[in-house]
Order: structure tokens, then C-alpha cells, then sequence
């Protein structure tokens, strides 16, 4: 059965490795692909400098879509575990604001579970982005 | 009935608040949806595709609407 976490976390989300790179995942003999997807607050927007995004969550109800959407994403063929974990309030520029972690059985199911996790987030989930441009403007 | 809409992101900028009050002339989600957009023609730019979460959850334009229940509105999203 696949396995799927989803966190929203205050701040700018580390570079490391998540701690879902466990040794029992690791240990799973179905799984020939790992794929790690990092967002990263862009320097500029509509052509103006910014110096930050705030990311305004509505919660419970933005997890709750996070889950649902890691769940039915983690049930395509192949699909072993999917992670998500997504910054709440200011991430600077260049920090990361969003990652997502899937382990597969092959790299194919692992993309497309990724591409599609990553589509119906923007569509869907009580997630907001602020611009916050350099100088206040 | 009276009824708070929360707002968040652009929708909130536009109004220059997080919260309106509002009085729908039915329960549904369709009348909420209708009451904001004639009450708030500043909202105009995000209600082509704005839905309604009810007790966070995106409801249906033929939801019904209680009078406790928690209504936000949720338009032009972009999270990741």
C-alpha cells in the first residue's frame, strides 16, 4: 500500500533531505525511483523585483486537499509514497517554498505523479501566494 | 439571513479587508456567490472562476448554506 504525508511548515523549508528518507522506505525492494520536486521563491514577477512571497494557508483546509490530492495521486500504478510539505507566512528569495518527495517503482509514474500532484495544488488548494516586492513597492 | 465570507490573498487585497459581511437572498452557495459579486463589483476580476468552501471543504453552487457554518471565499489560488 502506498504511504503519503503532507505538512505545512512556518518559514522557508530546508535543503536538506526530508526525514521521509527513512530506512523502512528505503528498505522497500519495489521501489526503483525517488524523485524530489523543490520550489524556489523566483527573484522577479511581472518583470518587478521581489524580495519575498508570504504564503497565506487556509487551514485545516489546505492539508486536508493536500492529503487527498497525495492519495489519489500515490494510487496510479507504481506509485510507492508521496510527500508534500508546503511553507506557511515569508520565504525570501531563492529559499525553498515547497517540496515533494515520490517513490516509485520506475521514474515514468514517478514524473507524472509529480507533475499532476503539483497541477491540481495550484488549482485546488486553499493556498495564496503575497508578493512582497523589493523596497516595499 | 447576515453571513460572514472570509477572503484571503488577492480577493482580500481587492476588498482591503479579510472578512465580508453580506446578507445573500437564498442559502446556497449559487446566492452567496451572486450577493459578493453585486456587492463587491472591486472583486469582479476574481469571480469568473471563485468557489465557495463550507466548513473548508469547496462546495457546490446548489450547497446549502447554514447559518453556523463557515464560508470562504476561494479564488485565484497559487500555491507551490
Amino acid at each position: 500500500m502506498s504511504r503519503v504525508r503532507v505538512q505545512i511548515v512556518d518559514g522557508p523549508l530546508p535543503r536538506e533531505p526530508s526525514s521521509f528518507a527513512d530506512a523502512r522506505s528505503d528498505a522497500d525492494e519495489e521501489v526503483g525511483s525517488r524523485i524530489r520536486f523543490e520550489g524556489i521563491v523566483r527573484g522577479t514577477e511581472g518583470g518587478r523585483t521581489l524580495a519575498a512571497i508570504e504564503y497565506e494557508i487556509y487551514e485545516p483546509m489546505a492539508s486536508r486537499q493536500l492529503e487527498a490530492i497525495a492519495r489519489e495521486e500515490s494510487a496510479r500504478d507504481g506509485v510507492r509514497s508521496i510527500e508534500a510539505v508546503h511553507s506557511r507566512g515569508r520565504v525570501a528569495v531563492g529559499e525553498i517554498s515547497f517540496t515533494c518527495e515520490v517513490r516509485s517503482r520506475h521514474r515514468a509514474e514517478g514524473i507524472a505523479a509529480i507533475s499532476a500532484f503539483i497541477e491540481r495544488m495550484k488549482l485546488d488548494a486553499a493556498i495564496w501566494k503575497n508578493p512582497i516586492f523589493a523596497g516595499g513597492r | 439571513m447576515r453571513r460572514d465570507v472570509l477572503l484571503f490573498g488577492p480577493a482580500a487585497r481587492m476588498v482591503g479587508r479579510d472578512r465580508i459581511t453580506l446578507e445573500a437572498r437564498g442559502p446556497t452557495v449559487r446566492d452567496v456567490l451572486a450577493e459578493i459579486a453585486a456587492r463587491h463589483p472591486e472583486l469582479a476580476p476574481t469571480m469568473g472562476a471563485a468557489r465557495l468552501a463550507v466548513n473548508h471543504a469547496l462546495a457546490t453552487p446548489d450547497t446549502t448554506i447554514g447559518p453556523d457554518d463557515e464560508v470562504a471565499l476561494i479564488a485565484l489560488l497559487g500555491g507551490g
